[in-house]
């Protein structure tokens, strides 16, 4: 983990308890952009994700007074995140249609998502935008528990250690979770691969 | 084999990292943090306002580091001595015996001898019901309510003098 960043959280946090809402402020503005990514990835709803950070970010903000810095504010305020979002996904019934056509259509124009796909000779061949929606559908697929665990490790690019903190699980059990999860999303892409059009 | 592998599933899923919401949308969430913090504060009950910045006082001054200090302890030991003293101090409430009725002495004479006495002063009640309860029972017709009957005669009517 980033020192750095760890020792400006620090900061941020103590001056949060010492009643300086505005250092909760520049939390805030912080560590909204990477949260979005997670529930995003985990709800696949815009709507959904907004409402849920918010209720997320007021969550933590009450209980920030009682944070006593066993871990990071990174790892505590990721795992208010993600059992909150967990909570949530039980709750609703699994809307299905939601985002999966929400892949951006930017994103086909981006440099880096163009260089990222050049090389993959799969990818190559297919259509972008349509391999980005099956891939959002093999997510959705996957139980809540696996989503969250692809969504910390191939999306938000944790390491095993910080997302076994962050789920309160063994690094095994992230590890093969993520083993599982890879396989499912692999034979599903490959029934794509072989069935393009379907 | 032309199969996705993981290092291929990797790189797809790093891929959703560029789905973003729309434009704009980082620099308004922070101000709709504060308009709905806002409006939740004005939904909360007055007790509830209280209890916050009760626990605001708290770790403002960080109480619960004070349990382990010995000051904290003395303390706690006296407030504790205090409150059994005044408990067991307490006057106990006033218990009421029941005493044995008095019994008024009768007069020397009360048949064959005029008095000036009250009858209700002299006279010596019967506890004794005049009837017993196999009496009342044969009364009572079933259906009927109970009708209860006063024993004694009331003093107005009674004669104090007799010839």
């Amino acid at each position: 983990m980033d020192e750095a960043r760890k020792d400006e959280d620090q900061r941020l946090v103590a001056r949060t308890q010492e009643g300086d809402a505005g250092a909760f402020d520049d939390l805030v503005v912080k560590y909204t952009p990477r949260l979005y990514g997670l529930v995003y990835n985990m709800t696949s709803n815009h709507e959904d994700t907004n409402d849920l950070l918010q209720d997320i970010f007021a969550k933590a903000y009450k209980a920030i007074r009682g944070f006593r810095g066993k871990s990071s504010f990174y790892t505590w305020i990721h795992s208010i995140a993600v059992n909150m979002t967990l909570n949530f996904l039980k709750k609703r019934s699994r809307r299905y249609s939601l985002s999966l056509d929400d892949v951006d259509a930017s994103i086909q124009n981006d440099k880096e998502f163009i260089e990222a796909t050049a090389s993959s000779s799969p990818v190559r061949e297919a259509d972008l935008s349509e391999l980005q929606k099956r891939l959002n559908e093999a997510m959705m697929k996957l139980s809540d528990e696996h989503r969250a665990v692809v969504t910390m490790f191939h999306i938000q690019g944790m390491p095993h250690a910080e997302i076994s903190k962050i789920l309160n699980v063994s690094e095994g059990t992230v590890r093969s979770r993520l083993f599982y999860a890879n396989r499912q999303l692999q034979n599903y892409l490959d029934e794509f691969r072989k069935n393009p059009v379907t | 084999m032309d199969e996705f592998n993981d290092n291929e599933i990797s790189k797809l899923l790093r891929l959703k990292r560029y789905e973003q919401p729309a434009p704009g949308y980082f620099d308004n969430f922070l101000h709709e943090f504060h308009r709905r913090q806002r409006n939740e504060l004005l939904k909360q009950p007055l007790w509830r306002i209280c209890v916050d910045r009760a626990r605001d006082f708290v770790f403002h001054f960080n109480l619960s580091t004070l349990t382990s200090s010995p000051v904290a302890v003395t303390a706690v030991v006296i407030c504790a001595a205090i409150l059994s003293l005044r408990i067991y101090q307490t006057p106990q409430p006033a218990t009421v015996a029941l005493k044995d009725r008095p019994v008024l002495a009768a007069p020397a004479s009360t048949d064959d001898e005029w008095t000036l006495a009250s009858p209700v002063a002299t006279r010596v009640f019967s506890t004794r019901s005049l009837r017993n309860m196999t009496e009342s029972a044969q009364t009572h017709r079933t259906g009927t309510p109970p009708r209860y009957v006063l024993d004694s005669v009331p003093v107005s009517y009674e004669t104090t003098f007799k010839f």
